[in-house]
């Protein structure tokens, strides 16, 4: 709560996503690319294929293009955008792996310049020297995702760094090699897919057949490397939290389910059409299979990041930057007096440093839809038992009058009028919305904590007594506070339930 | 649990200034040659600009040297935020939209000089070059106006008490904007200085840079001097400071530079600029300190060093600058040979 909050209208996981993603993409191409490049070479030297050679100073143009420029740059904003989005964490991340990042620079340096001087030096190099440059180029850049994905690591698996503050531990975290590994065959599979790209478009057909061919075999041996290191990740990962909060992990399976489809509709277009029909891949196939390699890797850049959740470093910081060790401080002293850049209304400051990191009124993550025709006193409910819903938020450690403060200031940009007069609905219809609003944020029916077996069969006078004391049923439990035409719709949609969770 | 402690520097303050300053001087080396090289170009004669082979020679170099302005921009910001990161994430904070464009803004202007070195064009050349002068200076522009920002916490809490939406520029100019023209002037100076070096391989053809090195020097003195009466209230505490022992020195260095330049003895003239480059960032950092007296003292920051990482990062280090020495050797030896 030291530094003041960026209010901007659009949600902090787009933006973040917006610089992030092409990015990452850019930055693992970037890396087996150069690989591929050399490798390449090698081959089309031994085979003095001078098609091939030119074909290779070309991709190269291709690759010094958007790597050095676009994928250094936008490593730089996603530097940037962390610095705007969560200042605090960015700080935690500098304090304590800043020589990781000096390391990483000094590997940046030599990437840059050998990058370079291997597309100015194809014309005039010997080829043996020009390929010792690729391969400098190659183990730098290598070693700079080397060093990246330790930090990238660290935020998602400390380990043992959170009680020995020591950079090794955290450094070399739990999920470290199975996500280095993981990450190598990205690359490679990036560089068959850019490549693959690139070489939809040369002549004659029989050497595009055959660098097509040989580009969809980089893809898939991308691909074999990421699926078993993949899981030995997702074993890592579960071997670092608890199986209760695995239940809830509903977002980040998800993803993780998307991209194993995707995965599967990679493997086999380069399958059919880059190995078995290679002759007639056309541009246009080949821009699929980057945009879906692209869309996959976002997915599994999206679990990544929704794992992690509710923390931006696990065990150590939540995702709105409040830091687990000030727990007693800020039930103490609750938060308005630490936010040290108040911008003169104390709801929407505390709005800001509680929920804005994630959430927005209409947008991103809305909280529109979810506290529509509610009230002051629920909205205010739910604020001080965030970490209760579903696991993924962070917790609320503010005072009763701060947590009153912010839900008026939600009520004030949300629907007011009743349910029933929002949606227009009636009877056990209404009821089910009323469910969803005020009960289903937690119990989701079918979900972990779902409750329909001891609502379901019970009688009117049972239902009105679950209601009347609703806020003693459990922790975090709010009060009833719908108005009487709510009460009855709801119980009359409680009537409909079942035993095992039907309706 | 006790969990650990961010809050500290993994290395004596010494140390991380000294590499601050060290690479922020050397980002502005590679900078200024950008910058003044853009001018420089831009500004030579429209008839002769492309008959040149200076010219020619600087065009094909800008994304190279740009390469090392990003490059050696990396690291001064990156220690700079080690130890002042409460400065100035706030005040990137309320300038946000305007900091954040800075990264589009650098690829633009970097495509745009990729552009230009690849252009058979003349005319497309000339456009490109203009459009990442133009990038180049909104990134000056924006740098100055948030790292000038960061030393007035009170001034940034006042603006985003106004404004939180990130659109907010540092209404306070003339914090900055004498700074900035003096760093402007120093490009030109830089850039000429650059461009006479490259002369020197091509005799036959007019130094474009003579001019510039002076009457950016010329510029450079007045706009510093400018500056420094305009510091106000630090400027008393800054005479009375050690950093008038290092700005003395290195403005007796700018008129070495100036003198060995007209002897045309580049290797001295250049060694003299580029320490006198460092005596300035040196005293561009103790006005910092001066601004922020008062609200942050650094030496307080308790210190818990990271000495086996801080050996692996000198290891790297130096082999990099082997693996580099090596790969331009290799790189001009085959290049040098084929001319011959």
């Amino acid at each position: 709560m030291h530094y003041p909050f960026w209010d901007v209208g659009i949600g902090y996981g787009i933006l973040m996503a917006a610089v992030a993603v092409p990015h990452v993409f850019v930055s693992h191409f970037a890396i087996g690319g150069g690989l591929y490049l050399i490798v390449a070479e090698h081959a089309a030297r031994r085979a003095g294929d001078d098609r091939h050679l030119a074909y290779l100073e070309r991709l190269s143009r291709f690759f010094v293009l958007v790597t050095l420029v676009f994928g250094a740059l936008t490593g730089v904003g996603i530097w940037f955008i962390i610095g705007l989005l969560n200042p605090a964490a960015t700080e935690a991340l500098i304090h304590t792996f800043v020589w990781g990042w000096a390391i990483e620079w000094t590997f940046f340096i030599v990437e840059i310049l050998a990058a370079a001087l291997y597309y100015y030096g194809w014309r005039h190099m010997a080829p043996r020297d020009h390929m010792v440059l690729g391969w400098i180029y190659f183990a730098a850049a290598w070693l700079s995702l080397f060093v990246i994905n330790g930090i990238l690591t660290f935020m998602l698996t400390p380990g043992k760094w959170l009680r020995t503050g020591s950079f090794w531990d955290g450094f070399f975290n739990p999920t470290f090699w199975p996500s280095l590994v993981f990450r190598t065959g990205v690359c490679v599979m990036l560089a068959g897919l850019f490549s693959l790209l690139i070489a939809s478009r040369e002549e004659p057909a029989d050497f595009r057949a055959r660098l097509l061919r040989r580009n969809s075999a980089w893809g898939i041996t991308g691909l074999a490397i990421m699926a078993p290191s993949f899981f030995w990740y997702w074993r890592a990962i579960l071997g670092q939290v608890p199986s209760t909060a695995v239940q809830g992990m509903t977002t980040p399976v998800y993803w993780i389910h998307l991209s194993y489809w995707l995965a599967a509709v990679i493997a086999a277009a380069l399958i059919l059409f880059g190995l078995l029909l290679a002759r007639r891949l056309h541009v246009a196939v080949a821009a699929i299979l980057m945009a879906l390699g692209l869309a996959w890797f976002g997915a599994f850049e999206w679990f990544r990041e929704s794992v992690r959740k509710p923390f931006i470093i696990s065990g150590y910081m939540y995702g709105n930057a409040l830091e687990v060790a000030r727990e007693p401080i800020y039930r103490k002293n609750a938060y308005l007096r630490f936010i040290s850049c108040p911008s003169g209304d104390e709801a929407a400051d505390l709005f800001r440093h509680a929920c804005r990191s994630c959430h927005t009124v209409n947008g991103y993550k809305a909280l529109k839809p979810a506290f529509d025709g509610t009230d002051t006193a629920f909205i205010a409910a739910i604020v001080k038992s965030t970490d209760l819903l579903r696991g993924s938020m962070p917790p609320f450690w503010g005072s009763a009058q701060e947590a009153d403060l912010i839900a008026a200031h939600i009520r004030d940009r949300v629907d007011t009028r009743h349910l029933s007069e929002i949606y227009g609905l009636h009877g056990s219809e209404l009821g089910k919305k009323v469910y969803d609003v005020r009960c289903g944020g937690c119990h989701r029916i079918g979900g972990a904590t779902d409750k329909t077996g001891s609502l379901a069969g019970l009688a009117d006078a049972d239902y009105e007594g679950l209601l009347d004391m609703a806020s003693e049923l459990g922790e975090g439990m709010p009060a009833f506070t719908g108005d009487a035409a709510e009460r009855a719709a709801l119980i009359q949609y409680f009537k409909t339930l079942k035993h095992g969770g039907a309706e | 649990m006790n969990l650990p402690d961010y809050q500290v520097l993994p290395a004596p303050l010494w140390l991380i200034t000294s590499l601050h300053l060290l690479t922020l001087a050397l980002h502005f080396i590679a900078m200024n040659f950008v910058v003044g090289g853009l001018v420089l170009v831009l500004a030579y004669r429209a008839q002769d600009r492309w008959c040149n082979p200076v010219i020619l020679r600087f065009v094909r170099l800008f994304p190279i040297v740009m390469a090392a302005t990003v490059t050696f921009g990396v690291a001064p910001l990156l220690f700079l935020q080690l130890v002042y990161g409460r400065f100035i994430y706030a005040a990137s904070i309320v300038s946000a939209w305007f900091w954040l464009a800075v990264v589009g803004v650098v690829i633009a202007s970097y495509y745009a000089l990729y552009a230009a070195s690849f252009s058979n064009r003349l005319s497309a050349r000339k456009v490109c070059l203009a459009v990442a002068l133009i990038g180049a200076v909104y990134v000056s522009l924006a740098y100055s106006s948030v790292f000038s920002m960061m030393e007035r916490p009170e001034l940034v809490k006042q603006l985003y008490a106004e404004d939180q939406s990130g659109l907010v520029w540092n209404p306070r100019f003339k914090d900055y904007l004498l700074r900035w023209l003096h760093m402007m002037a120093g490009a030109l100076t830089i850039g000429g200085f650059f461009a006479s070096s490259v002369a020197v391989g091509n005799p036959a053809s007019p130094d474009p840079g003579r001019r510039f090195f002076l009457w950016g020097m010329v510029l450079g003195f007045l706009t510093g001097l400018a500056y420094l009466f305009s510091l106000g209230e630090v400027i008393g505490p800054f005479m009375r400071s050690p950093a008038i022992w290092v700005l003395a020195p290195g403005l007796v260095l700018s008129l070495l530079s100036v003198w060995f330049y007209h002897r045309r003895n580049l290797v001295i003239a250049g060694g003299a600029l580029s320490l006198s480059m460092l005596a300035m960032v040196f005293s561009r950092h103790s006005v910092r300190l001066l601004q922020l007296e008062g609200h942050f003292d650094p030496s307080a920051v308790p210190v818990r060093p990271q000495w086996t990482v801080f050996a692996l990062f000198l290891v790297c280090f130096l082999v990099a600058l082997i693996l580099g020495s090596y790969m331009l050797r290799v790189f001009f030896r085959r290049a040098e040979s084929r001319q011959t």
